[in-house]
C-alpha cells in the first residue's frame, strides 16, 4: 500500500473527492428544483436519478455520511416510483428532512479546505486537528460563543414599529442582533438580499389577516429554501396558528411576548453546535484488529485511541476523556474482564461504558465477562454498521446521564459540585501556565421580593434569563454554574480582575434592561457581583471566600454593581487555609 | 488491458479510471450509454466494459442488453449503489456486479487483474 505509485492514486482520489464535495451543493440545488416540481412524474424520475448518482459516487469516495443520506432519499423515491401514484405527504416530508440534514452538513461553506475531514466522512483518520476547523465547544480563541450569536442574522417583522424596536432591544440583551422591519416589502427585500438564520414574524398585517405566514411561504417557494421562522401574534385562534404551521413556523408566541420564550426558540432555530465527536478507546492485543476497529469508528466520525497493551490503558485514559472503551476479552497478562475490574475500582471510571469485542461465542463465558461490570458484548467479526451503532448508542446515553449529573435542572448550568471541581481545575491550569484567572459570584438583587410579588414562575423566568445571558454572553472558555438559589458562579480563565469586572459589568447592564412579565405586570431585575482574582487569592477556597466578601460589599454598596475583592481590607487573610505550596506562585 | 468506463457522474468515472490506471490498465471514459456504444464501435481494442447501472436514457443494463443483442461478448462489469446480488442473479451475460462503496477500491482491481490474467492465458 505504501509504494510510490499508490500515492499517485491516493492523490488523484483526494482531488476527485474534493471536486465531488465541491460540486455537491450545486447538485443538491438542482435536486431541490426537481423537488419543487413534484408531484410531476418527470421530476420524480430526475430526483431519483440525482440521489442515486450521489449515493453511488459518494459511496465510491467512502463518504459514508453522504452515502447514507442519499440512500435514504433514494429509497423513498424508489418507493414513490414503484407506487406509481403521485408522491404523498409522508415521503415528501422524509425528502425534505433529508435535504435539511444535507444542509446541516454545511457543505456550502467555501472557507473550509476540506469539509470531508471536518465531519469525518473520510475513512482514513485525519492527520490531526486542522487549524480553524473546529467550531463549538473546542473553538480555541475566546469570544466565539457570543460573537457567533451576533453574526446570526435575525429579522423581526411587525407593523407595530414601537413593539418591533422594543423586542429587538430586548433580544440584544441576550446577544442577538435583530433587525426590525415594519413592512412585508422590506422583509422580502431583506430576505432575498441576505438570507437570515431566523425570522420572527407577526401574523396579521394591513395586507391581510394571515399576510405574515403567507409572505414567508411565498419567500420559501421563491428562494427554494425553507426560512426558519417563528410567529408572534396578538391572536390565539386556531386558524392563525394553523397558517403559521403551514408556512413552516417552528414556534408561535402570543403577545405580549415573553422575551425568554422568544430566546429559547431563537436558540433552537439558530444554534447549531457542531456535535462533539465520541471518544472511544480501543483495546486489543492484536494491532491490526485494533486499528481496523478504530478505523471503522473514525469513519463514523468518532475519535479513537488505541491500546495494544492493557498496561497502557490507564495512562491513555487520563488525557483522552473517553466516552467508551471497546476491549478484547482474551489478552495475555491481563484479560478483558480483569481490565474492566481494574477500571471499575477507580471512582472516575465507575460509569465509563465498556463493551467487549471478542470471538468468544460461549454464552456462559460471555456472561461471566459481563458480570464484572461491562455493558455489552459484540462478537468478532463485527459488521461495521453494528459496531458504530452499538458504540454510539451507549456513548450517547452515557453523555446524557453525565450531563444530568453535572447540570442544574432549571438553568442547564453546571451544578454546585461541578463548578467547584471546575474551579479547582482552572486554578491548577492558571498556576501551571502562569496566567491570571478570576472567580465571580453573582446574586440576583431582592430575589425573594420577585418571588413574593410575582410568584415563583416569574422568579424562575428571571433565573433562566440570567443563566442564559451568562451562558451566551460569556466566552466559550468561561465556566458558568448555579451556585445555589439565586446565586451563580463564574470561572473566567485568562483575565485579570479589571477585565473580569468589565465583562460582568456589561452583563449587569444588559440584564438590568431585560423586562420580565408576570400576568399584566412588567418588572426588571438587577444583580450584584463580586470578583476575586488569582494569584492574589491562591486557591479555590480563598477565591470563593474573597468573591463572596466582594459580593457582600456590592450588596452593602447599594446593589446593582460589581466589586473587586482586591479593594477590600487587606488585613483579612483569605489565603490562610490554602496549602503552603499554593502560595509559592506569587 | 483496455477498459471502457461508463458513468454519468464524470467524477465517479474518473475515480474508477484512477484506480485501474494505477494497475497499469488503459482506460477510456464515456458519460452515457450512447457515447459508450459509439466508443466501442470506433475502437475495437477495448477488452472490458465497466458501467454504472443507473444512468439517464440508457441504463447500464440497457447498454449490456444492446451489446449482447449486437453479438458483443465483451466482459461487462456493472457498478451500482445498491446491493448487486439480485441484478447479478437475474442478468445473464453480466460478468460481475459490484457495489459502489468503500470496498470498491480494494475489490475492483483484484477482479480486473483476474480478468486480465484470464484474457492472456
Amino acid at each position: 500500500m505504501a509504494s510510490a505509485s499508490s500515492e499517485t492514486f491516493k492523490a488523484r482520489k483526494a482531488r476527485l473527492r474534493a471536486a465531488f464535495l465541491d460540486q455537491l451543493p450545486q447538485r443538491l440545488r438542482e435536486a431541490r428544483v426537481h423537488l419543487t416540481r413534484l408531484p410531476d412524474q418527470a421530476a420524480l424520475v430526475a430526483l431519483e436519478l440525482a440521489f442515486h448518482t450521489i449515493k453511488g459516487s459518494s459511496g465510491s469516495f467512502a463518504l459514508t455520511t453522504i452515502t447514507e443520506l442519499a440512500r435514504e432519499a433514494d429509497d423513498v423515491l424508489k418507493g414513490a416510483l414503484a407506487a406509481g401514484a403521485p408522491i404523498t405527504a409522508g415521503p415528501l416530508a422524509a425528502l425534505t428532512a433529508v435535504f435539511e440534514r444535507f444542509d446541516a452538513l454545511d457543505l456550502g461553506a467555501a472557507d473550509r479546505a476540506d469539509p470531508g475531514e471536518r465531519y469525518g466522512f473520510e475513512s482514513e483518520p485525519p492527520p490531526g486537528p486542522v487549524p480553524g476547523q473546529m467550531t463549538g465547544q473546542f473553538a480555541g480563541p475566546a469570544h466565539d460563543h457570543a460573537s457567533r450569536r451576533r453574526e446570526q442574522r435575525v429579522y423581526l417583522c411587525d407593523d407595530d414599529s414601537d413593539l418591533a424596536q422594543e423586542l429587538c432591544a430586548q433580544l440584544a440583551c441576550f446577544g442577538y442582533c435583530v433587525t426590525a422591519l415594519t413592512t412585508l416589502d422590506a422583509l422580502r427585500a431583506a430576505v432575498i438580499a441576505h438570507p437570515p438564520a431566523a425570522v420572527i414574524m407577526d401574523v396579521m398585517f394591513p395586507e391581510g389577516e394571515h399576510a405574515g405566514p403567507a409572505t414567508i411561504a411565498a419567500l420559501a417557494l421563491a428562494t427554494g429554501h425553507a426560512i426558519p421562522s417563528m410567529y408572534i401574534s396578538g391572536r390565539d385562534d386556531f386558524q392563525a396558528r394553523l397558517q403559521a404551521v403551514k408556512a413552516g413556523g417552528s414556534a408561535y408566541c402570543t403577545k405580549p411576548v415573553k422575551t425568554t420564550e422568544l430566546v429559547e426558540f431563537l436558540d433552537a432555530l439558530t444554534h447549531r453546535e457542531a456535535p462533539i465527536p465520541f471518544h472511544v478507546l480501543v483495546v486489543d492485543d492484536e494491532p491490526a484488529v485494533a486499528q481496523l476497529h478504530a478505523m471503522i469508528l473514525e469513519e463514523a466520525g468518532m475519535i479513537t485511541a488505541v491500546a495494544t497493551d492493557p498496561a497502557e490503558v490507564l495512562s491513555l485514559l487520563k488525557g483522552f476523556n473517553a466516552d467508551l472503551v471497546l476491549m478484547d476479552i482474551h489478552m495475555p497478562a491481563c484479560s478483558g474482564p480483569e481490565l474492566a475490574r481494574v477500571l471499575r475500582q477507580m471512582s472516575g471510571y465507575l460509569s465509563l461504558p465498556i463493551i467487549y469485542l471478542s470471538s468468544e461465542t460461549d454464552r456462559g463465558r460471555q456472561f461471566e465477562a459481563l458480570e464484572v461490570g461491562a455493558d455489552g458484548f459484540l462478537t468478532k467479526p463485527v459488521e461495521p454498521a453494528r459496531l458504530v451503532t452499538e458504540v454510539s448508542l451507549r456513548a450517547e446515553r452515557m453523555r446524557t446521564l453525565h450531563s444530568l449529573m453535572v447540570r442544574d435542572g432549571l438553568t442547564g448550568l453546571f451544578n454546585h459540585n461541578t463548578i467547584m471541581q471546575l474551579l479547582e481545575l482552572a486554578v491548577a491550569n492558571a498556576r501551571r501556565d502562569g496566567q491570571p484567572m478570576c472567580f465571580a459570584m453573582i446574586d440576583v438583587d431582592r430575589f425573594k421580593r420577585v418571588n413574593d410579588t410575582y410568584g415563583h414562575p416569574a422568579g424562575d423566568q428571571v433565573l433562566m434569563a440570567l443563566s442564559r445571558g451568562l451562558r451566551l454572553r460569556l466566552r466559550e472558555s468561561d465556566v458558568v454554574g448555579r451556585y445555589g438559589g439565586e446565586e451563580f458562579a463564574v470561572v473566567l480563565p485568562g483575565v485579570d480582575e479589571v477585565q473580569a469586572r468589565d465583562i460582568l459589568d456589561q452583563l449587569r447592564r444588559s440584564f438590568a434592561a431585560v423586562h420580565f412579565y408576570a400576568g399584566n405586570a412588567t418588572f426588571n431585575c438587577t444583580f450584584s457581583a463580586g470578583v476575586a482574582a488569582f494569584p492574589r487569592w491562591s486557591c479555590a477556597d480563598s477565591l470563593i471566600e474573597a468573591a463572596d466578601q466582594a459580593l457582600y460589599a456590592a450588596k452593602r454598596g447599594g446593589r446593582d454593581r460589581v466589586e473587586i475583592a482586591a479593594t477590600l481590607d487587606p488585613a483579612v487573610d483569605f489565603n490562610r487555609d490554602c496549602p503552603a505550596e499554593d502560595q509559592d506562585g506569587h | 488491458m483496455q477498459i471502457l468506463i461508463v458513468d454519468d457522474d464524470p467524477l465517479a468515472g474518473e475515480l474508477v479510471a484512477a484506480l485501474l490506471e494505477e494497475q497499469g490498465h488503459d482506460c477510456r471514459l464515456a458519460e452515457n450509454g450512447i457515447e459508450a456504444l459509439e466508443r466501442l464501435a470506433a475502437d475495437d481494442g477495448i477488452e472490458l466494459v465497466i458501467s454504472d447501472l443507473n444512468m439517464p436514457l440508457v441504463s447500464g443494463l440497457d447498454l449490456l442488453a444492446e451489446l449482447r443483442e449486437s453479438g458483443q461478448t465483451l466482459p461487462f462489469v456493472l457498478l451500482t449503489g445498491d446491493d448487486p446480488a439480485d441484478i447479478l442473479a437475474q442478468t445473464p451475460g453480466l460478468t460481475a456486479a459490484l457495489m459502489k462503496d468503500a470496498a470498491l477500491e480494494a475489490v475492483l482491481p483484484v477482479l480486473v487483474a483476474k480478468m486480465a490474467g484470464a484474457a492472456r492465458p
